[in-house]
């Protein structure tokens, strides 16, 4: 069997080419044609941009929609999806314009924020590294991620799903080679990590394989 | 005094130092160059005096360097200032002349150290100017804004846009900040430094005296203001949303800042707050000195709830300050205050001197929500807005510009 290599990443933001959006429609027309990689990173690297808050919804475009349009509907329908269930991120495009024009279909006029407000689209550049660390069988592995950074948290539990196998942590992957282990690969693939920061999801994949059972 | 990385350990994990130790070994001998305008005074400088030793300890060869400029230069680069933040100001080809003339006498200087370092960081549009003078440059150049460039004063910005359009990168403190330029521009927002005389842990002893210093009733529950005399920073507002709160319930206000005396509108504005506080006992108006950091400090410990009620601000790192003293933070709905507060989690934005007072009686009523709110701040700060984090973003964006790489995703 080999080894778990355990990897680390560092984000940084950048700006994106899209103009910022002050309502609904705006935000509609700039989703169809911005970049996947400003999709992706509004879905799923909000983890690990610097915020003040552990939002209702983790995803940008709801966090928006509910806080700085006030639309609760608009942002209900965009807070529940999982980006990592679509494997191509034009479905997953197509879904939040399914929405969105669902929503424009329904209001009497378009929702707005306040100037000051807008959504800006940006996106970003991920540094991965190997740490030089490796875990050499199961046993070893609550320790280990109870020593990992927020990074090699994000890389291993949320960024593994969009790579090969696809839908799967590399936890999981990685434990799936060893016989008598699949107690723990259910465990940590019931966690919901919705709502949890990194350093909170941390804690909490130490504790569901601490009392997950394994063999 | 110099501070180490390790000195950092305890109030950061462990992991976040091996961290920036692993992206800094991968750098290792990088050799480094800041260039900004003044060594001592100002945000900027203040940066680098953190930002260049660490930088040291994780292992890049790191340079600071100051141009040097005269009377007329800095009044042309304020003007720059002004205008960059969106006031109007106009700049006469003598002025532009003047600016241009002291970077070509500073690249003299510079040249050979410029020409040969790995990375090039410019802060502000004080030695924007040298890019162009050091065509032999062989690393990567980034220019840092550390103002609010979002709606400048369109002369300033079509005259300058030239001199920093040529950088292979740019860092703005928000997307809401950045102008579009044709190279990537990255996003780093500005941080606290925990073990700072602003941030650091004090004695209960040592509050307890400012406390008596300045006659602070410990019964009364205490709101703090610390900000300059400014119109934008709105303490008349504060002043009028004191005496809403004080129709219901007891309570003393501090407003404290510094630098007023040299400033004939920072001297009006303190005028106009003692006439408002109109000797009222429990309002308190501290004209503090540039240095008084520690009373700072032990003001915002000693508050029950901190205010930062301006109109218009820039990131407005003295929210980002109070939230780590475990403080709730009420204030104005504007600039990077938006970012920081989060209501019913880390603060309330307001917009008026009523809602500023519902908030306070508000969280005044709710201990038990105030505390928790505090706790929560606090550790979202220490996660997200301590200088680890700053260095952090500084050395991936190295690695992004020495990667030579155009992907999302970088292997290094």
């Amino acid at each position: 069997m080999e080894d778990f290599i355990i990897q680390d990443c560092t984000l940084l933001s950048r700006t994106s080419n899209v103009p910022p959006a002050i309502n609904l429609r705006e935000l509609r027309d700039r989703i169809a044609t911005c970049r996947q990689d400003v999709l992706y990173h509004h879905f799923c690297e909000t983890p690990l941009v610097p915020c003040f808050d552990n939002p209702d919804y983790r995803n940008d475009f709801a966090v928006w929609a509910l806080l700085q349009v006030g639309d609760r509907v608009l942002a209900e329908r965009l807070g529940i999806i999982n980006p990592y269930l679509y494997t191509d991120l034009e479905k997953l495009r197509e879904q939040v314009l399914e929405i969105l024009d669902e929503r424009l279909s329904e209001v009497h006029f378009v929702p707005s924020c306040l100037h000051g407000s807008e959504f800006f689209f940006s996106e970003a550049v991920t540094v991965v590294f190997d740490t030089g660390l490796r875990v050499t069988s199961p046993p070893e592995l609550p320790e280990a991620i109870g020593r990992m950074t927020n990074g090699s948290i994000y890389y291993h539990f949320l960024e593994s799903r969009r790579r090969e196998p696809v839908g799967v942590d590399d936890f999981s992957a990685w434990l799936a080679c060893f016989p008598g282990h699949e107690d723990w690969c259910q465990s940590l693939q019931s966690v919901d990590f919705s709502f949890f920061t990194l350093s909170e999801l941390r804690d909490e994949l130490v504790r569901t394989l601490q009392t997950g059972g394994a063999s | 005094m110099t501070k180490l990385l390790s000195t950092y350990e305890g109030l950061v994990s462990t992991t976040v130092i091996s961290q920036l130790r692993q992206l800094g070994l991968r750098l290792a001998g990088k050799k480094v160059v800041h260039v900004n305008s003044t060594r001592e005074g100002g945000g900027v400088a203040e940066i680098l005096e953190w930002m260049v030793p660490l930088m040291q300890d994780v292992g890049l060869d790191v340079q600071w360097e100051v141009i040097e400029g005269n009377a007329d230069f800095f009044d042309v680069t304020k003007k720059f200032h002004n205008g960059l933040q969106g006031f109007p100001v106009t700049i006469n080809s003598r002025e532009w002349q003047t600016y241009r003339g002291l970077n070509e006498e500073n690249a003299v200087r510079l040249r050979p150290i410029l020409e040969d370092a790995d990375l090039v960081v410019i802060h502000d549009p004080q030695p924007a100017a040298l890019l162009g003078l050091c065509p032999n440059r062989k690393g990567k150049w980034i220019w840092r804004a550390h103002i609010d460039v979002s709606r400048p004063a369109r002369a300033v910005w079509q005259g300058l846009k030239p001199f920093v359009s040529g950088y292979d990168a740019s860092i703005f403190s928000m997307c809401q900040f950045a102008q579009p330029l044709p190279h990537p521009q990255f996003l780093i927002p500005p941080s606290i430094d925990p073990l700072s005389q602003k941030n650091m842990d004090l004695a209960p002893e040592e509050i307890a005296a400012v406390r008596h210093q300045y006659n602070l009733d410990p019964k009364k529950p205490l709101l703090v203001q610390i900000s300059r005399f400014d119109r934008f920073k709105d303490p008349l507002g504060v002043i009028a949303a004191y005496q809403l709160v004080r129709k219901v319930q007891p309570v003393q206000l501090v407003l404290a800042g510094g630098g007023a005396t040299d400033d004939p509108e920072g001297q009006k504005v303190l005028e106009e707050v003692l006439e408002a506080a109109n000797g009222d006992p429990d309002i308190h108006v501290l004209l503090l000195p540039s240095d008084a950091h520690r009373t700072i400090n032990a003001l915002q410990r000693l508050a029950d709830i901190v205010i930062q009620k301006s109109t218009r601000e820039g990131f407005g790192l003295t929210v980002t300050e109070g939230l780590w003293k475990g403080k709730p933070v009420i204030g104005g709905d504007t600039g990077g205050i938006r970012l920081q507060l989060i209501n019913y989690h880390t603060g309330f934005l307001v917009n008026t001197p009523e809602g500023a007072a519902h908030r306070i009686r508000f969280l005044l009523h709710h201990k038990g929500l105030r505390n928790k709110m505090g706790v929560k701040a606090r550790e979202f700060v220490r996660e997200n807005f301590l200088h680890t984090r700053q260095l952090r973003e500084y050395l991936t964006l190295f690695h992004i510009l020495n990667s030579q790489q155009e992907a999302s995703t970088i292997y290094i």
